[in-house]
């Protein structure tokens, strides 16, 4: 096991070395993540590495237990690898506290969740708000790039709205234009379409093909082969190694 | 995440759960409210005591036999009766005469009690004693009608009075005091002068006394020794420190007594500061016993905000997750959460206040005089804000250090 994982890492990283390393937007390098079960060690990743280029539409799959979700919290700073490399956007985020994640998180990430997490007692305006709250940005000019982000995902009017006066759909929509907001260097979503029925889901896809096609980073964590095949790259994840890394488009 | 934006979110917490936050209100708002009551009521007669006993705020001061640490006990009682001698006349005109700093300076003999009776009214235990024509402007005494003493009358011993409102009311119902003749223990007195009504100290009628010059009162009660000694009331001049006068009047008397350097004052000086240190001292036991036990109901209080607070953070485990996720440092979520506390508390403590205020307002009308100065409410503003967020500390502790994955994964 060991010795494939070692052969595995630079296969892996195969796919994106058209660039040179420096400009990745996001470079895992050697990632493991360990946790402790009583006395037993669980390896969650196993020597995991990679590249993702700016403007790139990843998808990561892989069954349930692989350890995908692990990988998503990681890319995701809410996390810190056990050993290895992260930088994102020349940051280095595997050597960072917990208050330089969370400006990470502020600045370089906008999350999409399969169960949207938006604050139920807050308009769709104000959800969309917060990343900017954190931010530090002026209560003018959250309003005005709020009210402009869910007018792009043509939500214009239902700023006042609360989630649960909104259909799956729209909080799914309300939840991209909050991770947007920030103009963040990836937006990462994990199970975008899970909650949400096939043809709301077709939608949302298309709203992220938009995306792309605008220039985003585009990181989907999934384990449906539909929203997987949408993606212009495909990380498959077995066992806490990265089993496959292939372009498709 | 400023400081508005923080208040902000505070007070949509709060308002989220109206009842609950009401309910959690409840003991900060019965704690405060008792505890400003409370004080209000030592404060008030506090300054009650300091004004109408101590006489706080006027210029004169006792000069007397005895000090108050000569009733400690028995045996400093009677050091100080074999010691201290009784002031005499002799020692008045020597102060007088060489004192700089004294404005008016008069003596006042103790006081007997006697039931009066003129025609078929009487009153019972009336004060009796006797006085220099300087007192009226010592005392400034407000005469309502008639006037006060004359050097002469006092000089000849003349059979005159000056009455308190009550003797006047009580034994002339027709309005005719003045003029008429009161007899005390079996001689007549022409009264010439009647005090305004000065209502009651502590239930303590005030109007309930009859003054004479102080050679009437020496010549017809047997003499002025005893309880009947005088005192001599003295009161500084303009512009004079009244330690400085005390200074020179205890000087001038020692020097009088022949005392030597390290002899202790063989009389006693009583100013008003005294008089209300002394019942300061007092009632200061008595007091801090008092406030605690709303004190204890304040505890109580910060306490079911903490268990609510703590309620909060389990509840809201996912919010913190969210806003975690979207950026919120540790200290974004610190401060959110006690924020939430110290406004939650600081609006019971504002209540209770607003709540003792006005039944402190009431109680001065229709009852005692209450007080709650400023700077203790804008206190107990502040200790209440400050109880919440020491409540809130561990519940907003506990929120910011959530690992953000558990807590997006929450319900």
């Amino acid at each position: 096991m060991e010795n494939s994982n070692t052969e595995d890492g630079p296969n892996a990283s195969s796919a994106g070395t058209a660039m040179a390393k420096e400009e990745s937007l996001i470079l895992m390098k050697n990632i493991w993540k360990t946790y402790q079960m009583g006395v037993e060690e669980l390896h969650a990743l196993r020597d995991v590495s990679f590249q993702v280029e700016k403007g790139d539409y990843l998808a990561i799959i892989g069954p349930s237990g692989s350890g995908k979700s692990t990988l998503m919290n990681l890319i995701g700073c809410l996390d810190s690898p056990s050993k290895g490399t992260y930088l994102i956007n020349g940051h280095l985020v595997s050597e960072m506290t917990d208050d330089e994640l969370a400006r990470i998180r502020n600045k370089e990430i906008g999350f999409v969740f399969q169960t949207f997490n938006l604050l139920a007692r807050a308009t769709a305006l104000h959800n969309v708000e917060l990343p900017l709250i954190y931010a530090g940005v002026r209560a003018s000019e959250r309003h005005d790039r709020a009210t402009a982000a869910l007018e792009s995902v043509e939500l214009g009017d239902r700023t006042l709205h609360r989630p649960n006066e909104l259909s799956g759909g729209q909080r799914q929509r309300v939840a991209i234009a909050r991770a947007l907001i920030n103009n963040p260097s990836i937006l990462l979503a994990d199970e975008p379409t899970g909650a949400l029925d096939s043809k709301t889901s077709v939608e949302i896809m298309a709203l992220f093909e938009k995306l792309h096609a605008a220039g985003n980073t585009i990181i989907v964590v999934t384990h449906e082969h539909e929203v997987a095949e949408r993606a212009h790259r495909v990380i498959t994840i077995r066992d806490g190694q990265i089993e496959k890394d292939e372009r498709i488009k | 995440m400023n400081f508005s934006e923080t208040l902000k979110l505070a007070i949509s917490s709060i308002t989220a759960h109206k009842l609950r936050s009401f309910l959690t209100l409840l003991g900060m708002i019965i704690g405060m409210t008792a505890f400003m009551l409370i004080l209000s009521l030592l404060l008030g007669f506090h300054g009650y005591v300091n004004e109408k006993v101590a006489g706080i705020g006027s210029n004169a001061f006792t000069v007397q036999r005895f000090n108050f640490e000569d009733f400690k006990d028995t045996d400093t009682i009677a050091a100080a009766q074999r010691r201290n001698k009784e002031l005499s006349f002799d020692e008045l005109d020597f102060i007088k005469q060489r004192a700089q700093l004294i404005e008016y300076i008069g003596a006042r003999s103790g006081g007997v009690g006697r039931s009066i009776r003129v025609g078929s009214n009487s009153i019972q235990n009336v004060r009796i004693n006797g006085v220099e024509p300087v007192i009226a402007a010592i005392d400034k005494i407000d005469i309502q009608q008639g006037r006060y003493f004359t050097e002469t009358e006092n000089n000849s011993a003349m059979r005159v009075a000056f009455v308190g409102a009550d003797i006047a009311k009580n034994l002339f119902p027709q309005g005719n005091a003045l003029e008429n003749e009161i007899k005390i223990s079996g001689i007549p007195y022409r009264i010439i002068g009647i005090q305004v009504a000065k209502g009651t100290v502590f239930g303590q009628p005030q109007d309930n006394f009859i003054q004479l010059p102080i050679k009437t009162f020496g010549a017809n009660f047997g003499g002025l020794r005893w309880n009947r000694a005088p005192n001599f009331a003295v009161t500084a001049k303009d512009g004079v420190k009244m330690d400085d006068v005390v200074d020179e009047v205890r000087t001038l008397l020692r020097i009088k007594r022949k005392l030597g350097a390290d002899e202790k004052d063989n009389f006693g000086i009583i100013t008003p500061d005294a008089i209300s240190g002394m019942i300061g001292s007092m009632t200061v036991v008595f007091s801090t016993v008092i406030l605690i036990v709303p004190g204890i109901a304040l505890i109580v209080g910060a306490i079911v905000i903490m268990n609510i607070m703590l309620v909060a953070v389990t509840e809201r485990t996912k919010e913190i997750g969210i806003r975690k996720s979207l950026g919120a440092r540790q200290a974004d979520i610190l401060r959110q959460f006690l924020f939430e506390s110290g406004l939650l508390s600081a609006i019971g403590g504002i209540i209770g206040l607003t709540i003792a205020y006005t039944a402190g307002y009431l109680i001065t009308i229709y009852v005692f005089p209450t007080s709650i100065p400023w700077y203790a409410a804008v206190l107990a503003i502040g200790v209440s804000g400050g109880v919440g967020i020491l409540a809130g500390l561990f519940p907003a502790w506990k929120a910011a250090a959530l690992d953000p994955i558990e807590a997006l994964r929450a319900d």
